[in-house]
């Protein structure tokens, strides 16, 4: 059977998400608080991501940060970063057990095979810059500014942060307090749906703004001479257009329980969320080991625990290995639909964002680090893996699966994590691999 | 309600990581904090990019780390 | 809908302002110098080095470890006043704080010393001076007293600290 669906134009969420993380305060690249005066001088640091999603997105990173540390402790640094992506992107519609042929609103036509999630292309390009400045006041006290921007073809991003930190008791202890602000556009292509109708309904033309205030605090402390703890807590606003605008939900049929129509989603406009983070940093005769847990909620009522860990251990003085696990279970948020039944009232809120959904990740990867000799500069090489997938997702009309290779895989890893029968496997799982290098000068 | 509570539930949780303990550090037994890889974060570039994939795949902000350790010097 | 708003976010705000409060006790960057500089008899590069052996010079006592950035910088400063003043009635010893002895040695390769450098890997004598901060200087009087402490160090005020064990100098 071939559903003829209309999908809206080409282009990427995922990229939207990725301009909205452009960090609001500055990240560890920057020196830390007052704690260690670095050596004056140049530093240059570069990497290159190669990011795949199984049949899907491709993106290829090459980021850049220029670092320049002074002799009274103030610092300036300059970040770039390109992405280019190309790839597909879930529509959120609800896959069945036959082939489905989607059309874009331009007339482009693509196909979805039986039991895949549907999916559309897209293609784009989005540069970031970001520029920091850390000034020392007095021995005991830091301040960090941070200013980025980042433009694509459907989102714009500009923002702001300022971090202070004080050492106290003996320098044992550290205090942070920050704040950042961003103030994005989102202007999709083609004009931005209206919430929850059908997307034959006309789309408005302009831009969508959006504002995110950040809070946080932070408190570490050296416990030993080994072990290093930290916390931080962390509090989100954001307001104004939290839609996706390319998300779309599956109306399915009550008798047949197969999708005969699909409706845009729609968001509430405000969210706020909250996280606390432990860190934990230890030193053994040889090896760190490193551990973070952070627990996450919002007012969409998104929750997650998150607990990643990782080992370095030196294999001589001028090489390394860091392997690294990194486990993530969210509960769904709290209009969350797989899908929606026709016939039915509309809700207030839906979206069908398999990223909003009860979502479980494992990622496991390895970096290995090296120096060549007589030369200052450090090579990295990382290869990391995600599995993703959705647990509990009700049964639909779909026929039983032909068996393809790693399905046995993906099936028990599923049924594991899963309670109501049927954990549904995303097919997204993610390959990346990272080089870098870092070089003073 | 809820959040409100939960939030303050956490934040006395941060604090306490900051009451002294018995136990003190002595300045000359910095010496492992001192290395740049006692940090919350060792890899720094490879943070950016870590947010920005999870930032982009889950529905959660990525908590910040925040500063401290190092060798205690000046 | 409005109040809890409010009360949201008034509530971290006050508690981050207690928690800053509560954990900034008071603190002097000096530690207050000990009247009498504490004897001590530490290994050094050639033999023993003693304290009480360089009674009726003028010594700085000086704490540091090779993993201590600010202390690389105060080396040439160091060697620079043992040039200037080292036939004048200054006398210099290094204490060592390093665990491992080969870290020292392979900073000292880098960083040689023109002065008299002593090891304390246990930190007993670096304790006994209440040694609160990595480079911790000590200047002692030719009749042992301890002039004045100077924790860190920071080449713009280095000068100032020369221009007093100038004034500390044996007549």
């Amino acid at each position: 059977m071939r559903v003829q669906l209309a999908s809206p134009s080409p282009a990427s969420s995922v990229r939207q998400r990725l301009g909205a993380a452009a960090c609001l305060l500055l990240a560890g690249s920057m020196p830390a608080a007052a704690q260690t005066p670095l050596a004056p001088g140049w530093q240059l640091e570069t990497s290159g991501l190669f990011y795949g999603e199984q049949l899907r997105a491709k993106v290829i990173e090459p980021t850049g940060r220029l670092t320049r540390q002074f002799a009274n402790g103030r610092a300036l640094s300059l970040g770039l970063a390109v992405d280019a992506i190309t790839g597909a992107s879930p529509t959120g519609g609800l896959p069945t057990g036959q082939v489905q042929t989607t059309t874009s609103s331009s007339g482009r036509s693509s196909t979805t095979t039986a039991d895949a999630v549907p999916t559309h292309p897209f293609q784009d390009l989005r540069y970031a810059a970001d520029l920091g400045w850390t000034e020392p006041l007095g021995s005991l006290v830091s301040a960090s500014t941070s200013a980025h921007f980042s433009q694509e073809k459907d989102y714009a991003s500009i923002g702001g942060g300022l971090k202070t930190s004080v050492d106290v008791l003996n320098r044992l202890v550290t205090l942070t307090v920050g704040g950042g602000y961003n103030h994005d556009r989102v202007f999709p292509t083609g004009g931005t749906a209206v919430g929850l109708s059908p997307d034959t309904t006309p789309r408005v033309p302009g831009d969508n703004p959006k504002q995110v205030r950040t809070g946080l605090v932070g408190i570490s402390r050296v416990v030993s001479r080994r072990w290093l703890l930290g916390a931080t807590g962390s509090q989100t606003r954001e307001t104004g257009y939290l839609t996706d605008p390319y998300k779309i939900i599956s109306l399915t049929d009550p008798a047949t329980q197969l999708p005969v129509a699909q409706v845009t989603e729609k968001r509430p406009s405000e969210r706020l969320r909250d996280d606390v983070l432990a860190s934990s940093v230890y030193h053994f005769e040889q090896d760190i080991f490193y551990a973070n847990y952070r627990y996450y909620w919002d007012d969409w009522g998104v929750r997650s625990h998150t607990l990643d860990m990782k080992v370095r251990h030196d294999i001589s003085s001028e090489s390394w290995v860091q392997p690294h696990v990194r486990l993530y279970a969210q509960s769904p948020a709290s209009f969350f639909v797989f899908g929606l039944t026709q016939g039915q009232p509309l809700p207030e809120f839906a979206s069908a964002d398999e990223r909003l959904g009860p979502l479980r990740t494992a990622t496991f990867g390895a970096t290995y680090g090296f120096r060549v000799p007589g030369h200052r500069g450090e090579f990295t090489l990382r290869g990391e893996y995600m599995y993703q997938w959705l647990v509990g997702r009700p049964p639909t009309a779909i026929a039983p699966s032909t068996n393809t290779p790693g399905d046995n895989l993906r099936g028990s890893i599923a049924a594991e994590g899963d309670d109501s029968g049927g954990g549904q496997h995303l097919g997204t799982n993610i390959g990346t691999i990272l080089i870098g290098y870092t070089v003073p000068f | 309600m809820r959040t409100r509570r939960r939030t303050f539930a956490a934040l006395v949780l941060l604090a306490g990581i900051g009451i002294p303990g018995c136990a003190t550090v002595h300045p000359w037994d910095r010496d492992l904090m001192a290395k740049p890889t006692m940090r919350f974060v060792p890899v720094p570039h490879e943070m950016a990019v870590d947010d920005h994939i999870y930032f982009s795949k889950e529905g959660s902000t990525g908590g910040m780390d925040a500063a401290g350790g190092g060798c205690g010097c000046n | 809908m409005l109040t809890e708003e409010r009360d949201r976010v008034r509530i971290p705000w006050t508690i981050v302002l207690a928690l800053l409060l509560a954990a900034v006790p008071v603190l002097a960057k000096t530690t207050k110098p000990a009247p009498v500089a504490p004897a001590f008899t530490l290994p050094g590069l050639k033999g023993d080095v003693s304290l009480g052996s360089l009674r009726g010079k003028t010594v700085l006592v000086d704490f540091w470890a090779s993993w201590c950035g600010p202390c690389r910088q105060s080396f040439p400063w160091m060697n620079g006043l043992e040039k200037r003043y080292g036939d004048k009635g200054l006398a210099i010893v290094a204490v060592n704080l390093d665990k491992d002895r080969e870290f020292a040695d392979n900073f000292l390769a880098e960083v040689p010393a023109l002065f008299t450098v002593a090891f304390d890997p246990s930190g007993k004598i670096a304790e006994r001076y209440k040694v609160k901060a990595m480079p911790t200087t000590f200047l002692i009087s030719a009749d042992g007293r301890v002039l004045a402490t100077h924790t860190g160090f920071d080449a713009k005020h280095a000068s100032d600290f020369e221009a007093q064990i100038a004034e500390a100098l044996p007549k």
